[in-house]
Parts: structure tokens; sequence; C-alpha cells
């Protein structure tokens, strides 16, 4: 009788039949998806989409991929899904392409790998399409190239919805948190209406001419995450093993080579906008002024990822160091 | 008496009974690693350890988990996964990276791991992720059945000493992992060659950015709003681990007072464990290490100087463009910058 009673109370707590809400996103309703695809509403404004949900298996996939390729770029694609004006991201798989940012062009060599995956793929139950690809920019920050906005152009031309995302481990290394970034193309000829500023990032010297250029072609979506009730309750007691190694890392250790590296860029910005300050003409002002106010925030932005890393070892240092000496 | 529950007759099919059983008996969980009994005829005796050393990444676990969730979603009712675990191995360490679903079949009622899909899987993954093997399989499930073994038998023909992970999506367990590992021996029962399965310890193996991606998708809240302070938010994940940590301590603690107070016998490998690690405390106390850390200190005090300086500089820079501005606004300000600059 008792044992009765708490099956039920156990199968009510953990709705054993029906499915818990936060999972009802992994349900894939083939039909609806199809319309959505016909009706092709993105065609009519080039803004459509303005926010993307990415699972939590696929953000670690993408971002220990990233990791993986060290300080060459790797790619890979997404497969999801499309809910009125949001992408939805489940899972993500890495493609056999690696190499600096032209041969992250190379996609004609990694299509046959690509179908082949797919197909596979919808044998186990995955019957998601292709929704984006993701590549790495180790260490430069989330941004769309010039040979990326003409790669995900060609994509949208042909494969939407699809959208671009582009993860830098370095600096999800660095700053403690996921970087990432989804953006979109507009399509060509189009002139954004209000240009926002997009938020700040630190984009080092020799790339920044190519950001320059491209960056009001493309627009960013809103990220979010999302994970099932099961990962939750995962998550909860992977923490319980994990605090460890949240104790035990030192992002100062981990990451010198990043840090010369920035500094290194830094005092080349800082030299650059100072041969501007000595020319100032009133021409000129406004640059230079912006070059030295940007040199600063970039210099603020990685004094302070130092300044973490260094609190973390002093915190270790009083935990563990000075046990027991004032006694 | 509840442990006799734990039994073989879990179908390949889990009907909701079977799983609620098998949820019921978790409580015995704990126990049952110690019990001698052998649970039917899949077990190896109790005593039996294991041979290789499991580190595991949490990957892994979510991708289980991901699984097991879509398949429920889209039968709407759950049912068991199976897949294929990858990793590297080196001598008796293994570690598991990596894993992806494997097909079954079901053939009469027994259940059949497609072999052309795992081939196809292979080719693929080598291009990918050349470095990694092919380490053993992955299923949900509570405990492992005479079913499993049937699995583990097919699984040996392509690995000959498969692993084998089973995670068990419906516990309710928050302070461990719902998550078994098993390799498995050939030991004679009753005069015939039968395949046991031995339980391996695992350790969870990370590396950073890996650490960063969990620690990021365990935080996220469903209202990610509001402006939030880069120092708190760094300080807090530091808050927490030594909040754990303050807990594991409490409990040592609380541990040497019963045993103080008579309230429990006395362990004397726990007791040993808990001498020795208060014995390493302070951890380190050479010079040399000091040193290393005040430089450390130094350089990063160093840099936030710079940083500071730099800010200054700019400031300044604003505030003379803005005084030239106000001042004289054409005509002498050539010679005004002269004077500054």
């Amino acid at each position: 009788m008792d044992s009765d009673a708490a099956q039920k109370t156990w199968e009510l707590e953990n709705n054993i039949q029906t499915l818990p809400s936060c999972d009802e996103i992994f349900r894939y309703d083939a039909e609806q998806q199809r319309q959505i695809i016909d009706a092709k509403p993105w065609e009519k404004d080039p803004h459509f989409f303005k926010d993307i949900k990415i699972s939590a298996l696929a953000l670690l996939k993408m971002v220990m991929h990233a990791r993986s390729g060290g300080t060459l770029e790797v790619m890979g694609l997404m497969l999801g899904k499309v809910e009125d004006n949001t992408m939805i991201v489940m899972d993500a798989f890495a493609l056999p392409v690696e190499g600096t940012e032209t041969r992250v062009n190379a996609q004609a060599q990694a299509y046959e790998y690509m179908t082949a995956y797919m197909e596979a793929a919808k044998e186990v139950g995955r019957m998601e399409h292709a929704v984006g690809w993701y590549h790495s920019h180790p260490g430069y920050g989330c941004w769309l190239s010039g040979i990326d906005v003409s790669t995900q152009m060609l994509n949208q031309t042909y494969q939407e919805p699809f959208v671009a995302i582009v993860v830098d481990p370095v600096r999800t290394v660095s700053a403690g948190k996921v970087c990432l970034g989804a953006f979109r193309t507009y399509p060509k000829g189009y002139k954004p209406p209000n240009e926002e500023p997009s938020e700040y990032q630190t984009i080092p010297l020799n790339k920044i001419e190519d950001f320059g250029v491209h960056c009001k072609q493309y627009y960013p979506l809103e990220i979010s995450y999302f994970k099932s009730a099961l990962d939750r309750r995962l998550l909860d007691s992977l923490w319980n093993k994990y605090w460890v190694n949240t104790l035990g890392s030192s992002g100062l250790l981990t990451n010198t080579e990043y840090t010369t590296g920035q500094i290194m860029d830094l005092s080349e910005k800082l030299e650059q906008s100072e041969n501007f300050l000595g020319r100032g003409t009133d021409v000129n002002e406004k640059r230079s002024e912006d070059k030295l106010s940007k040199a600063t925030r970039d210099c603020s932005r990685s004094t302070i990822e130092l300044i973490h890393g260094l609190m973390a070892q002093i915190v270790k240092d009083k935990l563990f160091n000075k046990v027991g000496l004032g006694k | 008496m509840e442990q006799m529950e734990v039994d073989v007759d879990m179908s390949a099919k889990p009907s909701t009974s079977s799983s609620a059983a098998a949820g019921s008996s978790m409580t015995v969980d704990k126990t049952a690693d110690q019990n001698p009994q052998p649970q039917g005829n899949i077990m190896a005796a109790a005593g039996t350890s294991g041979s290789v050393t499991i580190s595991l990444h949490p990957l892994v676990i979510m991708n289980i988990s991901e699984h097991w969730t879509r398949f429920r979603a889209q039968h709407g009712e759950p049912r068991q996964v199976y897949g294929a675990l990858i990793g590297k191995q080196k001598g008796r360490n293994i570690e598991i990276m990596n894993s992806f679903e494997l097909k079954t079949d079901v053939i009469g009622d027994e259940t059949v791991i497609n072999k052309d899909y795992y081939n196809k899987k292979e080719q693929q993954y080598k291009q990918v992720f050349s470095d990694l093997d092919f380490i053993g399989w992955y299923t949900t499930g509570d405990n492992p059945t005479a079913d499993d073994i049937k699995i583990q038998r097919q699984i040996a023909a392509i690995n000959e000493c498969p692993i084998m992970l089973q995670l068990n999506p419906l516990s309710r367990s928050v302070d461990h992992l719902p998550l078994k590992l098993f390799e498995s021996l050939i030991d004679l029962v009753d005069g015939e060659a039968t395949m046991l399965f031995v339980p391996l310890t695992y350790t969870l193996a990370t590396e950073e950015a890996e650490r960063i991606g969990v620690d990021h998708v365990a935080r996220m809240t469903s209202n990610e709003s509001g402006e939030k302070s880069v120092v708190a938010e760094h300080l807090v994940a530091q808050d927490s681990a030594i909040k754990m940590l303050n807990t594991r301590i409490k409990i040592v603690l609380q541990y040497i007072r019963d045993v103080e107070a008579g309230k429990l016998r006395a362990n004397q490998e726990i007791l040993r464990e808990a001498y020795a690690l208060c014995h390493r405390l302070p951890v380190m106390q050479v010079p040399a290490f000091q040193e290393e850390f005040y430089t450390q200190c130094n350089d990063v005090g160093l840099i936030s100087y710079l940083g500071t300086l730099t800010k200054g500089c700019n400031d300044m820079h604003h505030f003379v463009n803005k005084f030239n501005m106000l001042y004289d606004r054409q005509g002498s300000s050539r010679r005004m910058r002269g004077l500054y600059y």
C-alpha cells in the first residue's frame, strides 16, 4: 500500500507521462517546419530573425570544438528549427575542415561529409535540418570577416533559414564566460535603417580593417540558451563534483600567451593613436580621439580580466596558505 | 528486501512500471555496491575491482541527456537509448571525450545494434576527431540487465573490452550523478563462461573552455536581464565553490566530533585521510612560491597601473580638447596645441 502511494507521488513529481513544459522544445514537428520553410517569411523582412535559442549541448559542443582547434579556425554545422522570429539550435557537429581564414571558406570540401552526417542523424531520430554554421575566431572576437560575410550571404540565398555563429575560445577562457555571437547578413544593397552601435569589443589591429569594412553588412541576433529538465538535474549534481575545478583553475596561468598578445596589440594601438595626436589637425581630431578612447577601453578590459585572475589567486592563497598561521 | 526489486526483468522497452520500480530502488543504490549478493547473474562478485581508471567529460553526460530527452519528446514516453562512447586510451587510463547515437533494431525480443550504421558513423568521426577511438557504449536505465549483457557481447565484437555507461534519467538524487560505469569480464558461473559486469569508478575530466561552458549553462536563468557587475559575476563563481568546500569540511568536522563524542565508531581510514588533509595546510610555504606569487601580483599590479595611466591620459586628452573648444575655437588653437602636446 505504502509503496503504491509512494510510487504515485514519485510519478507525479517526475512527470513520467507528461512532458515537462521546458522539454516541449525538443519535439520536432516536420509538418509545421515544412510550412514555415515553404512560407519563407524571412524574404519579406531582412531583419526577420531577431532571437536565437541555443541548446546547452550545442553550446558545449561548439565551445569544445573551437577550443580543440587551438589557434586554428575550426568550423561546423548546426541543426535546429525555426519558430516565429526565433531560430532554435538543437545540436551542432564538427566538419572536417580547419585552417586559417581563407581555408574556412572551403565548404565544398566538407559538403559530402555534411550530407552523410545529416542522413545518419535522421536515422537515429534527429529530424532537424541544418540551420546554420559556426566557426571559431581564436583570440580576435566575435564578428564576421569579409569572407564570412560572403559565405553567409551565399548560404542565406540558397539555404534559408541560415545563421552564422562565431565562437572565440581564447576569449572565453580569458574572460571566464562564453564569448559567442550569432549573425545574419543583410541582402546586398540593403541599408540598415537605424545604425545602433553594436556592443563594443576588442579587435586586434591586424583585423580591424576587415571588421570595419564589413561590419554594416550584418546584424547580431539576441542569444539565449535552454536546457531540458534532465539537463538541469544533471548539471546540479555535476556542480557537486565540479566546484573543485572552479577553485583549481587559474585564469592567469592558462592565458599567459593571450595576455602578452593583448599587451602587444595595445601598445601598437597606443602608438598609432599617438601618431594621430601628433599630427592633430581638426579633421583628424575625431578619429584620433576615437583611437585613444578605444585603446583605453581595450586596456581596461584586459586589466579587469587580469585583476579577476589575481583575485582568484589571492583568495586561494588566503584559503590554503594562510591557514593556521595566525594562531 | 527492496533490493530484490533490482532484477533482470527490466525489458528492452521499459514500461512505466518497471522504470518506476527502478526509481523506487534508487534509495538502496548506495548499499547495492556493498551488497555481497550478486544481482541476478550479471554482476561480478563484490570486491572485484576494475582494471582501468576512467575520466569522463561532462559533454558526454549532456549528450546522453539530450538523446534521452529528445526521444522522450518525440515519442511521448521515455525509452531506453543507445549510443557509442569515443575517447582516448593510454595504458589503463581511459578518457571518454565524446559520444554519438547508435541505431538499434528490434529483432524478436532482442535489441540489436546496427553494425552498418556504426561503421558509417565511425568513418565520420574519424575524419573530425582522428585521435579518438571507440571506447564503449552508453544506455539509460537504473541497473544493468541481462539485455545489456547481450548488447555488451555485440559491442565486444568492435572493441574487445568495451566500457558501459549507464545513466539513470529518472533518479531523484541530487547529491551524486546518476550514472554508473561498468566493464565486463568473463567468468565461469556454473561451469559456463558468462559475461559479468564489474563496476568502475570515474572522475570528471575537464578543460578550461568546457568548465566555463558548463558553468555558463548551469548558472543561466530563464530571465537573464538587468545590469550585472562583471566583478560580482566572477566572485559569485568563486564564492559558490568555496561554499561547497565549506560544506565538505563541515561534514568531515561533524564526523570527527561524533567520533569524539562516541556516537560513531572510528574509521581509521577516514581519520587518517582527514589528518593528512589538515597536515597539508598551509599548502605552499616555500620561499620560491612566495617569490613567484609576489612577482605575479606585481605583474598584474603593473598592468593595472599602466591601464590606469592610459585611462588618465585619455581623460586628460578629452579635457584638453573640451578646454580648447571652449576658450579658443579656431585662431590660436595651433599654438595652444603645441603647448599641450
